[in-house]
């Protein structure tokens, strides 16, 4: 009968044997990483690094991070705007540990995030090469800066039939809402809201669900705002897929995004008017209007001013004649000395006419002097 | 007045345009000067209320929530 070893013992030998090979020693590895569980409480996250040929998997082996270095699962996420989740590829150090009870796994030191950063930028530049070049019509690349039929829809004069696409109960719904209704100008609005998760695998075709619904009732709406909170939320992968990316640049409405995220353009901010947070799309609305309001309260003032002069020049108009009349009036005259001269109640313009021993009247400032006359003579005083 | 924010403020920028002009007579001036008035107000007026389009999305919004929450 041979020997029997307990299972223990066994077990032991392995253990030996893999100390002896591995210990105190690190790896750099590259691979894909699956069934990722993080547990952020407790700082701790396992997962299985995996590699492929094909869709089969030929290597396979457990993985985890402890609490010493989950700091690079935060990190990751914060810098890539993508959750740490299933089908990233990614380059790490790790120790080959065994326990007696778990079996054998790779302990991760250390994420090279330069590596998983330029895997995902990668994929995001192959994604906006193919909505270019599948759509010419209407996404076109110059000069680094992506042009679309959505980006080159005119924004209506003033936005105020709102149609809002966010996460219900959201940071994003709040500071959009919030910033809408406490415009300093007291605007009114109408937003509508559209609301549908938009974090995690299917969020895409959810939002492209909602802007069919706007699209179906576009003539209600002036824009559509898409916005999301920031906050812990770091899943930016929705916003960078190609058939979201491809509706939004062909949106017959103009779209305004406020996706929320400093570090990270998504690919539909590409397609659309990128306004970074949801408080920043609700300010641009409200001084888009207050710009309209500045232009009317411009002609408003051209319009006073203009009929004020207009007006003050007609007074001075009529100033001026009624000096000229009263100049000429026989009032005006008959004061300063000089008479008017009636004969049969007729004005002597002509001395001509007046015969002698005619009775005429000379009207002088307040009483009228009655006169016969006995003498008509020229004279030559220089008047 | 049923008119887009667009129609006004061209109706509105015409009529600054022609009382600007000296060549208008004080009798017309009048009449132009109460239509940008008129179209003035409507604007800043309409900013700040909720238009007839808009209630009507709105209710529109109503009725279908009332059906989907039976």
């Amino acid at each position: 009968m041979p020997k029997r070893l307990k299972l223990s013992e066994l077990i032991g030998e392995i253990d030996d044997a893999i100390q002896d090979r591995f210990a105190g020693e690190t790896f750099w590895i590259t691979a894909e990483i699956t069934d990722v569980k993080k547990q952020p409480d407790k700082r701790w996250c396992f997962l299985k690094f995996i590699e492929k040929e094909g869709s089969l998997i030929t290597a396979e082996i457990k993985g985890v991070f402890w609490s010493n270095a989950y700091d690079n699962v935060v990190r990751f996420e914060k810098l890539s705007g993508r959750p740490f989740a299933s089908g990233l590829e990614i380059t790490c150090n790790v120790r080959v540990r065994f326990h007696k009870r778990f079996g054998i796994d790779l302990e991760v030191l250390e994420i090279d995030h330069t590596y998983a950063l330029g895997k995902l930028e990668q994929e995001k530049q192959q994604t906006l090469d193919r909505l270019v070049n599948e759509n010419p019509t209407l996404i076109r690349l110059v000069d680094g800066q992506y042009f679309t039929s959505n980006k080159s829809l005119e924004v209506p004069i003033v936005l105020q039939r709102i149609a809002l696409v966010t996460a219900p109960d959201s940071d994003g719904q709040r500071d959009f809402k919030q910033e809408m209704a406490n415009n300093p100008y007291g605007y009114v609005f109408s937003v509508i809201e559209f609301l549908t998760q938009i974090q995690g695998d299917n969020s895409s075709n959810l939002i492209i669900q909602k802007l069919k619904q706007i699209e179906a009732k576009k003539e209600n709406f002036d824009v559509v705002a898409i916005v999301r909170g920031g906050g812990s939320q770091t899943d930016f992968k929705p916003f960078d897929d190609y058939e979201l990316s491809k509706y939004v640049a062909s949106f017959p409405l103009p779209i305004f995004t406020g996706i929320g995220h400093d570090r990270n353009t998504s690919i539909v901010d590409l397609m659309a008017r990128q306004h970074k947070t949801p408080t920043k799309v609700a300010s641009s609305i409200v001084e888009h209007n207050f710009n309209f309001e500045s232009e009317i309260i411009e002609l408003k003032d051209r319009l006073l001013e203009t009929t004020e002069r207009m007006i003050d020049k007609a007074k001075d108009n009529l100033l001026q004649m009624k000096r000229t009349v009263k100049a000429y009036s026989p009032s005006t005259i008959l004061n300063k000395g000089y008479a008017i001269i009636t004969s049969n109640d007729q004005i002597i313009i002509d001395p001509k006419d007046i015969k002698l021993n005619s009775e005429i009247k000379t009207i002088l400032k307040n009483e009228v002097i009655h006169s016969t006359v006995t003498k008509k003579s020229k004279h030559e005083l220089d008047l | 007045m049923n008119l887009t924010y667009n129609q006004a403020y061209n109706e509105l920028s015409k009529l600054v345009d022609q009382i600007e002009d000296d060549k208008i007579q004080l009798d017309t001036l009048a009449e132009k000067v109460k239509q940008a008035k008129e179209l003035i107000d409507y604007c800043e007026t309409r900013l700040r209320s909720i238009d007839k389009d808009v209630e009507a999305a709105l209710s529109d919004k109503k009725t279908t929530t009332r059906k989907k929450s039976k």
